[in-house]
């Protein structure tokens, strides 16, 4: 069964298939990936590589148990969002933009998954401060807010 | 305590307030992580800590003597944990179980945990390990009982 066509293929440590792919045409590859028989996204994750943020997505075909890895760079931190063609998306990729900071183009809910709302920072990022201490508090409506020293609940 | 001839126990209002105490401590059903297992145990019929009156577990804060924090506490859990703590009636007492809650642990250096819950709740019995084993936590509840009767200076 031919691929669809990428940027460059190489294989990692693991033996997997890596697609390079630029984040333009993403979508419209990910979409051939899908008719492929690449019916389960596996996992979205991040790498900051400080000049540019790589985005590494794990495809996995059920049917003939077949894994493929595709990346995606991007220098202002946006990439368009794969939650029109895997509903998982949509978790996966609140959590790279509560950690790693990344904005997914067309995702209907991008907010925080784990962190506080109010949060200040991606924390997997190389440039946040971890010793800038943050402390959260929660008002009377039960919204979360940071403060950077200790307020009156702690 | 001293029990005469003629069957009858004299003693204080305040020993025997503080005798009753001790022996019906209630915990919170309050588990975090990991610890919350060994927790569980402690209740159970194996170890079983209702040979220590304290067999009821309750699901509101509102009627339970004792919480015990047991798993790691984020910053995001903070504000709620003082706020199941602030519903609790007085007399109320907290043992914090295992390492992460008595000072961080694992996660001394993360951005997202509470090094040391003693930073939001005022802590009775540090009982320490990763996680504790479920005698250690028996040995803790007996501990407190024992400080609620001011047997120990501890």
């Amino acid at each position: 069964m031919s691929e669809p066509e990428s940027d460059s293929i190489s294989k990692g440590k693991d033996g997997l298939t890596i697609h390079t792919v630029s984040k333009d045409r993403l979508l419209e590859f990910m979409k051939d990936m899908k008719e492929r028989g690449f019916n389960h996204l596996s996992l979205i994750t991040g790498v900051d590589r400080r000049d540019y943020v790589e985005v590494v997505y794990h495809l996995h075909a059920m049917d003939r148990d077949e894994y493929v890895v595709v990346k995606t760079t991007t220098d202002n931190g946006v990439v368009p969002s794969m939650t029109s063609l895997w509903n998982s998306a949509r978790w996966d990729e609140r959590e790279q933009y509560d950690l790693m900071g990344i904005k997914f183009e067309g995702h209907e809910n991008l907010k925080r998954i784990f962190l506080p709302e109010n949060w200040v920072g991606h924390p997997l990022r190389k440039d946040y401060d971890l010793s800038n201490v943050q402390y959260i508090n929660m008002d009377e409506d039960g919204e979360d807010y940071a403060t950077f020293d200790q307020g009156d609940g702690w | 305590m001293k029990s005469g001839d003629a069957g009858f126990i004299t003693t204080t209002v305040e020993k025997a307030l503080t005798w009753a105490r001790s022996n019906s401590i209630w915990p919170l059903t309050f588990g975090l992580a990991c610890c919350a297992i060994e927790m569980m145990s402690v209740q159970a019929s194996r170890l079983d800590v209702s040979r220590f009156g304290s067999e009821v577990f309750r699901n509101s804060p509102r009627q339970s003597d004792l919480m015990i924090v047991a798993g790691t506490v984020t910053k995001k859990m903070a504000p709620r944990l003082k706020r199941l703590y602030d519903e609790m009636p007085y007399p109320k007492y907290v043992i914090a179980m295992g390492v992460c809650v008595i000072q961080g642990g694992p996660y001394v250096k993360g951005y997202s945990v509470v090094l040391g819950v003693d930073k939001v709740v005022p802590v009775d019995v540090y009982v320490p390990g990763c996680p504790p084993t479920p005698e250690a936590l028996t040995y803790g509840i007996v501990t407190l009982q024992e400080k609620i009767r001011g047997e120990t200076d501890r």
